[in-house]
């Protein structure tokens, strides 16, 4: 009895090995993408994801699924509306289709493309003007066991109209496994390498590199809340061994006119340390600089400073303030 | 015998009698939604932008709205606000409101921000989302009600 006992102890025990090694092999090989180095403004521009599926599947079962492919770009490209997303295999070509905004992600309960916001995050860029656009095939495809494919999804899209060095992102899953966060075989994920667009008007919007100074979110207006971020590790600066990091703020109208100005030391300009050197200030410019209900402002001009107010840090580490400007577009 | 085959026959028919009642009783069921009541002093307890949480990083106490009885409302302080402004305000729908419509005073147009009306923790809160500046920016600010009992 006892050796019965053992054996189909043993039985169970191999059983869930195979069923583990089983697992472990099923599912969507490693995401690579073929992205060019350069594109100008507004050009239409083909990025390439290759990747490809490794159905392991206890016969005679099959696996049925659409396939999921996802993109990461800057809002500003408009992509929703302009990118065109193909995909072709031995098992088939077709057009892939964006997943309406009312369809729920059932693991996240959002929609598909703030799932994916979520769950992939922005990778390597730094500062976030950000969407994931996911898309599904129009047809289901049918796996058997051992059918290894490689497959291929084109992206067309155009770049927009800002100059910009940016590290895109992109997404490849299986519909039926959804996005779930423990699943590591189902759902494949890769950033570019730096992509840049050149030939545009005003100036480069660097996502890549660290700024010693950034605001967010990167379009807003003057009734928007804005995050303003000082980077103190980023290069070796006079504030370098300061823990109270300070801002001095000017704002200016459309006519470049002096609008306000807040020059002091006090609670109300301290930036607060998130550790890792890094110091930020929430505030809502409009009542921050009293304004009148008819100012608008189009710009601001600031410096980061020590608790005394002279040591201070401009733009590039220079004596030129950081500038922001207010716009949506 | 004879019992044994009446005894069930009786309890089909007292089932099938208080079935039937029941069905009265359910359809005579009042299912009426109640009328959303959003009167009262409101302080914000949650401010997102952009899905990121800036609660802890931002001084909310003074981001209080008055909801009043005769269908105005109006702002404490200065609080980035859809209004800045009081003015009136009404719902979508007494029972199924998605939006709050708020007519501030001097403005022509209303202003809209998307309801809702849910109870976190016990606490009855009321969520308006909205942009303040540019559209790709979306807030949501999370009410609770001033010394409520609920």
């Amino acid at each position: 009895m006892k050796r019965a006992k053992n054996t189909l102890l043993y039985f169970y025990l191999v059983l869930g090995l195979f069923a583990t090694m089983f697992l472990v092999h099923c599912g969507l090989t490693a995401l690579t993408v073929t992205v060019p180095e350069q594109a100008t403004v507004n050009e239409r521009v083909t990025f390439v994801m290759h990747s490809g599926a490794e159905p392991r599947i206890e016969e005679p079962g099959t696996y049925t699924t659409q396939l999921l492919a996802g993109i990461m770009v800057p809002k500003s490209w408009n992509a929703r509306a302009n990118a065109v997303l193909t995909f072709t295999s031995p098992k088939g070509n077709g057009t892939m289709r964006m997943i309406p905004d009312s369809e729920i992600e059932p693991v996240s309960g959002v929609s598909w493309h703030q799932a994916a916001k979520n769950m992939f995050g922005i990778g390597p860029n730094l500062v976030d003007d950000f969407e994931w656009i996911v898309y599904r095939s129009t047809q289901s495809y049918t796996f058997r066991n051992n059918e290894d494919i490689s497959f291929d999804v084109n992206v067309e899209c155009n770049v927009g109209e800002e100059n910009m060095l940016v590290r895109l992102g992109f997404y490849v899953g299986s519909s039926i496994e959804n996005l779930r966060p423990e699943d590591t075989d189902y759902k494949k994920v890769a950033f570019s390498r730096v992509f840049e667009v050149t030939g545009g008007e005003g100036d480069l919007i660097d996502f890549v590199n660290p700024q010693l100074a950034t605001v967010q979110p990167v379009r807003s207006l003057d009734n928007d809340i804005i995050t303003l971020t000082f980077d103190a590790g980023v290069a070796h600066t006079v504030l370098d061994n300061q823990d109270a990091i300070y801002v001095t703020i000017q704002c200016f109208d459309e006519d470049g006119q002096l609008l306000a100005e807040v020059n002091e030391q006090t609670d109300k300009t301290r930036l607060t340390s998130i550790g890792g050197k890094r110091f930020l200030l929430d505030f809502w410019p409009r009542k921050y600089f009293n304004l009148e209900r008819n100012q608008r402002i189009a710009r601001l001009e600031y410096f980061c400073t020590d608790a005394s107010g002279t040591q201070r840090v401009g733009y590039g580490n220079t004596e030129a303030p950081f500038t922001y400007t207010f716009r949506c577009q | 015998m004879n019992i044994n085959f009446l005894l069930p026959a009786v309890f089909m028919v007292v089932g099938l009698a208080s079935l039937s009642s029941c069905e009265d009783e359910i359809s005579n069921m009042s299912t009426a939604e109640t009328e959303k009541d959003i009167t009262g002093s409101w302080k914000v307890v949650q401010l997102t932008r952009n899905g990121e949480d800036l609660s802890q990083r931002l001084d909310l106490t003074d981001f209080r709205i008055d909801f009043n009885p005769d269908g105005t409302y109006t702002l404490a302080d200065q609080l980035p606000f859809i209004a800045d402004a009081p003015g009136t305000y009404r719902l979508s729908d007494p029972q199924y409101p998605f939006a709050l419509i708020l007519t501030p005073e001097g403005v022509q147009e209303d202003v809209v921000a998307r309801f809702q009306f849910p109870v976190v923790k016990g606490k009855r809160q009321l969520s308006l989302s909205f942009s303040l500046g540019c559209e790709s920016n979306s807030y949501q600010f999370n009410f609770e009600r001033e010394n409520q009992d609920l």
